[in-house]
């Protein structure tokens, strides 16, 4: 194992450009290129790795053999590139490249406030994603999940308005509440579980802890509460239910936040996390070893509650996301049942399952992020948040939209696009287990209908409508039975907000659109009849705990309504086409090219995970990773049932 | 190596000694009180660096006071355990005196009254007698009692008086625990006192479980304990701004020290665990406070009773620590102890040079102040994220080791408690990071400012005229009070910028931020301090 | 067992009395509403603890004057204990100075002594 600075530097990289960006507050276009240098220098120096690690190379840097300090006693501070780490870090530096310029753009396009704070804080957080990625122990991974959620929370709350504020308030909550409570206690837990049986460590092993699989062996019950807490602090940054409604709420941030962190970097940690709890702390076999005695069922596997809990997740959150017409929002329910996929994945812990999973971290963050940058590129265009504002947007912005149709078909699983390999080995190892697991194959495959479901409309409405005629959208944004016109007296009955008659239309918008809180106007508010959306405040109950939570939250009862504050909030949100439709705008002038050329190549990078995955690293690296946890020489030995699987691992 | 402990009379009896001479210079000269304090604290550092260097070379350091036999003459002590705090001590004494020579009380007799608390502390680290280290108890709340009142308005003197009475109860109580376990065992020695103590448990066990329990509430009242915490939050909001760093980072720390050495060194982790139900209370005791602390916290509106509050929560920590006896939980604690002591003094610091400049005492007067103070308000940040045990930072290293400690005790919800304490702190200090960053400075506060500063003012002035003539000290304070009156006076004219602040003051924050980011690297450094050595001893 | 209750209460009245007193030095300090009253029941209370350590100290035999020759254990009083009332009472004097200086100042502010009217005073600001 060569000591090796690189993990240190590629992390460093990022915290240096901190404190360039800082500096040169006074100079936009220098701030910004230390964003990009930062960004091209870490990748850079994680691709200078990719090669040796997947040879076997594993580079490591210690705090303590380099320095000298000793972390905690008998804890090192660890920073280790390995085949996972290195997958996540490359797919992370990568996307921050063209994130940087596309955030240049957004901001800019924006006019933004506090622009040094917004990059400062997107450094610091890809700092903090690439030393998640890089930690080499328990410890160390809960020092960089910390630091992300606290640089990230920056981000959320930049707009610094009430709703900016609630939704910091509700992430950090949520976030520290996984990391410095629940995360740290399954860490101090390894640590007493380990330490039981001899030397206490917290180091991740390929294949799991062999310390801690003898310490659960004497304590089976701390070692299966070990290992929920530690899913469960990793969960909350996954946005696996319940612990997911922080997600959507922080679609306030600006987009390239809610594109590269809260679809990549940070809730890929999360999921990032928890793969690195099932196969480097646990290991599949140390689960399989340790099931669940159930009252009434009999034994159950360790990962069974967790497969269940994720495929629940991915079914509910597309529905909810079907509901949502504010087009990040819908986004982000899409983000929340796509990583239910890759925990769905990785606790099924068949092989192939598992390299599934591990896939779809790539296939989805490249995805994704189309999505959320053609969101963002609407935004700034013309102002336009909801889908119902969208009809014919095709038009005004067709390069965007052809994006985003890439996207969408991602996301769906749509062969040659980077979802569909992901989810094809994901079924392969659903199916190699049989049994029950039939059903978390289902859930996938109802899961891809409904990502149609709710992508379609979106396609639909861009190319195939025109903004002074569009139709009622599919499916259950419109109570079956169709469309009611007179919102009036029927509405009194089940909406209940009557006090002001004239405001009705626009309660109600937000109560089916976003929030059934009415604290702010959206720009539907100016075309009633585009979203004449009847339905009651609260669309699943999902969706109700979310809002009873935020009003819960402490001084936003009884403030009330700001009304000045709505105003200057109106003029940010008009959207919608302007009053003679959208004018025809060629692929190349709908936008600036610093937001243009971002959405180009990453559409780009998920057709090529798609069509050719096998050339694009990523197939490698997570392949490489499921055999060195199941100990095989090829892919081809783990096919067949679990225990085969668990089996060659012990040859 | 024992040419060092020559040292130790001397820790105490320098600064006690020097503390009279800002009075007599102050005779002919005004303002030599400063000069001195920052002399002899220098010289403090000094002393106490080569003792920590020689206790950490070569073990423990020990004096003989006129060389009587320890069995009822007085020893001072210095080990592992106590090098630690004394260090603490002398450095924070140092630090802060950046902050009170421009911004806090500058009469001589307040430096006299600051040199008087130096030495008191430092003899509560280093005495090995349980009686002396009551008297060392009461100098340190006479010197603090007298700094409190020497705060702007009339206040001060109330919150001084009420911790004066509730102090001396604690002390007294601590008095009456000492006579007890005098009275089973003839020895006041803590060395010889641990020899003796298990035969005399033996002996007459209700006899030395009543001098703990006596012992315990004195501490108790101390350490600030819930419910007995109630003198804190007054003293620490009304106290001047250049003295509660002081006071929140080494006085309470000093208590909690000396409980943590008493119920080490001279009770034993034996006697704490084969009494019956003694560790359960203690952590009960501590948990209780760390919940009540932070909750009283959050709905605090002043910025310093919410640090006071806090200290209430963080203390609890520790005595929850205390009651857990493991080793972990001890190195938690002590590390607790230190990184806490680090951060409060930043915290109450910087909480000065805001009121001095931007003239917020309040959160809500703190909303839009990253844009008017951009450092003092990012140092706040750090701080307050270190205190709330972000890694890597002190707070966290300490709550590393006391959750490690729980655990290993088996004491789940102990261990729920400290990890959820993460949670607590967030409440209150993720209000204040979200006023400072996210909320701009509303035009609506506007009206309010200046109203409060005026009454305020007007009080002030007749304040001023009543208490020049009574004491010395309150010239200092009076000087300061036209200070900050005239800077209230710009911030109504000029948006609040006057520049009192000194560099000083700048560096003794940026100071404390960075020693409580650098000290989460120190985890187990500190710990290696205390492991081999002390730890053994105690718990073997 | 009350006979035994009667021979402790025979043998070692001194501290019955003595904790008495602490509780009327603490009852006092506690519900008097007058600041310098509940000074007062502070000094009561130390000397109640003063009196303790005398009382503990007290033996049939010589008064703590060593010769330069050993004595043998409760020969005569231990000396420690006088030493420790003597220390004690030092700083309970400078306690009490220090607490009547604050009253002092708190009776130039306020023009109270009573613990109720200061209350209401400082909740009128």
């Amino acid at each position: 194992m060569p000591e090796s600075i690189l993990p240190l530097a590629a992390v460093l990289t990022s915290a240096v450009a901190v404190v360039l960006i800082v500096a040169s507050y006074r100079r936009p276009n220098i701030r910004e290129g230390w964003s990009v240098l930062a960004a091209l220098t870490q990748f850079g120096i994680v691709l200078s790795m990719l090669p040796g690690v997947l040879d076997g190379t594993v580079y490591e840097w210690s705090l303590q053999r380099s320095l000298g300090v000793e972390f905690l006693a008998g804890i090192d501070f660890v920073l280790r590139a390995d085949l996972l780490g290195l997958l996540f870090a490359l797919l992370a530096s990568f996307l921050w490249i063209f994130t940087s310029f596309y955030a240049t753009g957004y901001m800019r396009g924006l006019d933004e406030h506090d622009q040094t704070r917004f990059f400062a804080a997107f450094a610091a957080s890809l700092s903090s994603a690439v030393g998640i990625a890089f930690a080499g122990n328990l410890v160390t991974i809960f020092v960089f999940y910390e630091l992300l959620s606290l640089v990230t929370y920056p981000l959320v709350a930049h707009d610094g308005d009430r709703e900016a504020r609630i939704a910091g308030r509700k992430y950090i909550a949520y976030t520290f509440f996984g990391g410095g409570v629940i995360l740290l206690a399954g860490t101090v837990m390894v640590y007493w579980l380990t330490s039981q049986t001899g030397t206490a460590t917290t180091a991740f092993e390929s294949g799991g802890i062999g310390a801690l699989a003898e310490g659960a062996a004497t304590d089976p019950t701390a070692a299966q509460i070990t290992f929920y807490l530690l899913i469960t602090g990793f969960a909350v940054k996954a946005a696996v239910m319940p612990l997911h409604s922080w997600l959507a709420d922080a679609m306030v941030a600006p987009t390239p936040v809610s594109g590269l962190l809260h679809a990549v970097a940070v809730v890929k940690s999360g999921a990032f996390g928890i793969a690195r709890v099932i196969l480097e702390v646990y290991g599949p076999e140390t689960i399989r070893d340790l099931p669940l005695s159930v009252p009434g069922i009999g034994e159950v596997g360790l990962n069974v509650p967790l497969a269940i809990l994720a495929a629940f997740t991915l079914t509910t959150a597309s529905i909810i996301a079907l509901r949502k017409d504010h087009l990040k929002r819908r986004l982000a329910y899409s983000t929340t049942a796509q990583l239910s996929y890759i925990v769905l994945g990785l606790s099924m812990l068949h092989p192939y399952a598992i390299l599934g999973a591990l896939f779809h971290i790539p296939a989805h963050a490249f995805a994704k992020l189309t999505l959320f940058f053609c969101a963002g590129s609407i935004h700034v265009e013309t102002h336009t948040d909801y889908i119902n504002d969208m009809a014919g947007i095709g038009k005004r912005m067709p390069l965007t939209m052809s994006a985003f149709t890439v996207g969408a078909a991602g996301m769906a699983g749509m062969p040659l696009i980077a979802g569909f390999v992901s989810k094809f080995y994901m079924l392969l190892g659903a199916g190699y287990v049989g049994g029950e697991y039939w059903l978390f194959a289902a859930a996938l495959l109802l899961s891809g209908v409904l990502n149609i479901a709710y992508f379609w409309p979106v396609v639909y409405t861009a190319f195939f409508e025109s903004e002074d005629r569009h139709d009622a959208k599919p499916l259950l944004e419109f109570p079956a039975g169709g469309i009611r016109q007179f919102a009036g007296d029927e509405l009194a009955t089940d909406g209940g907000k009557r006090d002001e008659e004239t405001e009705l239309n626009s309660d109600d918008d937000s109560g089916a659109g976003v929030d059934s809180e009415a604290d702010y106007e959206y720009a539907v508010d100016r075309y009633p009849s585009d979203a004449d959306v009847p339905g009651g405040p609260g669309g699943s109950p999902a969706e109700g705990d979310a809002n009873s939570s935020v009003k819960t939250g402490p001084e936003t009862a009884g403030t009330g309504h700001d009304h000045g504050h709505a105003v200057a909030h109106d003029d940010q949100h008009h959207g919608g086409p302007p009053a003679g439709g959208w004018t025809r705008h060629s692929p190349l002038t709908e936008s600036t090219w610093l937001m243009l050329g971002p959405i180009v190549v990453i559409a780009t990078g998920a057709v090529v995970l798609g069509v050719i995955p096998g050339h694009a690293a990523f197939l490698d690296l997570a392949t490489e990773i499921v055999t060195s946890v199941f100990d095989a020489n090829s892919l081809e030995q783990l096919r067949g049932p679990l225990s085969a699987a668990l089996e060659v691992s012990t040859q | 190596m024992s040419n060092v402990d020559f040292l130790l009379p001397l820790l105490v009896a320098v600064p006690m000694l020097l503390s009279t001479v800002p009075i007599v210079l102050g005779l002919r000269f005004d303002r030599t009180g400063w000069s001195v304090a920052a002399l002899t604290t220098t010289a403090l550092v000094a002393a106490t660096t080569a003792l920590a260097n020689a206790v950490y070379a070569t073990g423990p350091v020990s004096h003989k006071l006129g060389g009587w036999n320890p069995a009822y003459g007085i020893e001072l002590v210095l080990d592992e355990f106590s090098a630690l705090i004394a260090v603490l001590v002398a450095v924070t004494a140092a630090g802060v005196l950046a902050y009170t020579r421009v911004g806090g009380p500058r009469g001589n007799t307040f430096y006299s009254g600051y040199l008087l608390l130096t030495g008191g502390l430092l003899g509560i680290s280093v005495t090995g007698d349980v009686f002396n280290l009551f008297v060392f108890l009461e100098i340190v709340g006479l010197a603090t009692y007298a700094m409190i009142a020497s705060g702007d308005g009339p206040e001060s003197a109330v919150a001084a008086l009420k911790y004066l009475i509730l102090g001396t109860v604690g002390a007294s109580m601590y008095l009456i625990g000492v006579g007890l376990i005098f009275m089973a065992t003839g020895t006041l020695n803590m060395g010889v006192l641990a020899e003796v103590l298990p035969a005399a448990v033996e002996r007459d066990p209700t006899l030395v479980r009543a001098g703990f329990a006596f012992i315990f509430v004195g501490f108790s009242m101390k350490v600030a304990q819930w419910p007995l915490h109630t003198w804190q939050p007054d003293a620490y909001q009304h106290a001047p701004d250049g003295v509660t760093p002081v006071i929140a980072a080494v006085v309470s720390t000093a208590y909690a020290y000396a409980f943590g050495r008493l119920l080490y060194s001279v009770f034993g982790p034996e006697f704490l665990t084969s009494t019956p139900y003694l560790t359960e209370l203690v952590v009960t005791v501590g948990c209780v406070s760390v919940v009540a602390g932070s909750v009283l916290a959050v709905i605090q509106t002043d910025v310093k009773r919410m640090f006071a509050f806090s200290s209430v929560s963080q203390f609890g920590l520790i005595v929850a620590a205390y009651g857990l006896v493991t080793e972990s939980a001890f190195v938690g604690a002590t590390i607790h102890l230190v990184g806490h002591a680090v951060i409060k003094a930043g915290l109450f610091a910087a909480a000065g040079v805001i009121a001095i400049s931007y003239d917020a005492r309040t959160v809500d007067e703190y909303a839009g102040l990253a844009d008017e103070h951009p450092l003092v308000a990012g140092m706040m940040a750090l701080l307050l994220i270190s205190l709330i045990g972000i890694p890597p930072s002190a707070g966290f290293v300490g709550k590393w080791y006391i959750a490690l400690g729980a655990v290993e005790a088996q004491l789940w919800p102990v261990a729920i408690v400290v990890l959820f304490s993460t949670l607590m702190t967030l409440a209150y200090s993720a209000r204040l990071l979200e006023k400072m960053y996210f909320t701009p400075a509303t035009p609506l506060e506007a009206p309010h400012a200046p109203e409060s500063v005026a009454t305020d003012g007007g009080e002030d002035g007749g304040d001023t005229e009543t208490a020049a003539g009574a004491d010395a000290a309150n010239d200092g304070a009076a000087g300061t009070r036209g200070g900050t009156e005239t800077a209230a006076l710009d911030a109504i004219t000029a948006n609040g910028d006057r520049n009192t602040v000194s560099y000083g003051m700048l560096a003794l924050v940026v100071a404390a931020a960075l020693l409580a980011i650098s000290l989460g690297f120190a985890g187990g450094f500190l710990a290696g301090l205390l492991d081999p050595s002390f730890i053994t001893e105690v718990f073997n | 067992m009350i006979e035994l209750e009667l021979e402790i209460l025979a043998s070692h009245y001194a501290y019955s009395l003595l904790f008495v007193l602490l509780g009327i030095g603490l009852y006092m300090m506690i519900a008097n509403e007058n600041l310098v009253k509940k000074l007062i029941g502070v000094n009561l209370f130390q000397s109640a603890i003063f009196l303790f350590f005398i009382a503990m100290a007290y033996v049939d035999g010589r008064a703590p004057i060593i010769e330069g020759k050993s004595h043998s254990v409760g020969e005569i009083a231990s000396p420690l204990p006088q030493v420790i009332v003597l220390t004690a009472i030092v700083v309970g004097i400078a306690l009490t100075a220090v607490g009547l200086a604050l009253i002092i100042r708190i009776y130039a502010e306020y023009g109270t002594l009573r613990e109720d009217t200061l209350r209401e005073v400082r909740a009128d600001e």
